[in-house]
């Protein structure tokens, strides 16, 4: 029995990333939830709840900006 | 010597970097068609806007421009608010889409995308944009300079 031709097992492996990548998306699809995450000089994060009161705020302000973008534009 | 010499090209280099403080605010052609490259480079993008020092909108995409100022600082405000502090940056991802916003150079942006944009190309474009429109060359008042062997 031959072995694989080189370009075919390369192919095969770029196949198999393609792959992961597609279930990885799928998968944050359908298990992403809406956050709101703050970032501040220095490298440091904060992440709000959507039930807290800052996080409310958060999702008031940015329903108002979705509101006003409208949908997107055709190209 | 050595220390010499590298001192003086510090000097240069600070004297060359945009100082937020000190820079002309970007023109709004200027905003307009960072704006516009920006869309360019988002196929996600529904809409964004360039806000200058004071809050106001430099350039906004579709959309009635004061609302894009008032909900731009509301936002801000609400961000500051949350924990006693200046952000830099904010990403809110909802089941409507995803809101961006920046501040970087003395200057501010906030975009609107698709759902799952990817947050860091958004943000890295984002930022860009901000700081070629602090640089005095692109965004300021004067314009930019031709290149070789244009007129």
């Amino acid at each position: 029995m031959t072995p694989a031709k080189p370009h075919r097992v390369l192919l095969d492996r770029v196949s198999v990333y393609a792959d992961e990548a597609a279930a990885f998306m799928r998968r944050r699809r359908v298990s992403r939830r809406p956050f709101a995450r703050l970032y501040y000089p220095h490298g440091r994060s904060a992440d709000h709840a959507q039930d807290s009161r800052s996080g409310a705020e958060l999702f008031v302000a940015a329903g108002r900006l979705i509101e006003v973008a409208g949908k997107k534009p055709k190209r | 010597m050595i220390q010499e010499a590298r001192a003086r090209v510090t000097v240069g280099i600070f004297a060359e970097m945009a100082d937020a403080s000190t820079a002309a605010p970007p023109s709004g052609e200027s905003a307009a068609a960072a704006l516009e490259f920006l869309a360019e480079m988002s196929p996600d993008l529904r809409g964004a806007a360039i806000l200058g020092p004071g809050g106001e909108v430099l350039a906004a995409t579709e959309g009635d421009e004061g609302r894009w100022e008032d909900d731009a600082a509301a936002l801000f405000a609400a961000a500051d608010e949350a924990e006693g502090e200046p952000v830099e940056q904010v990403h809110i991802a909802t089941e409507q889409g995803e809101v961006f916003a920046i501040r970087n150079a003395g200057l501010a942006a906030v975009s609107v995308t698709e759902r799952f944009a990817l947050a860091s190309l958004m943000l890295f474009d984002l930022r860009s944009a901000l700081r070629q429109l602090a640089t005095p060359n692109f965004g300021g008042s004067e314009p930019p300079k031709p290149r070789k062997g244009e007129k």
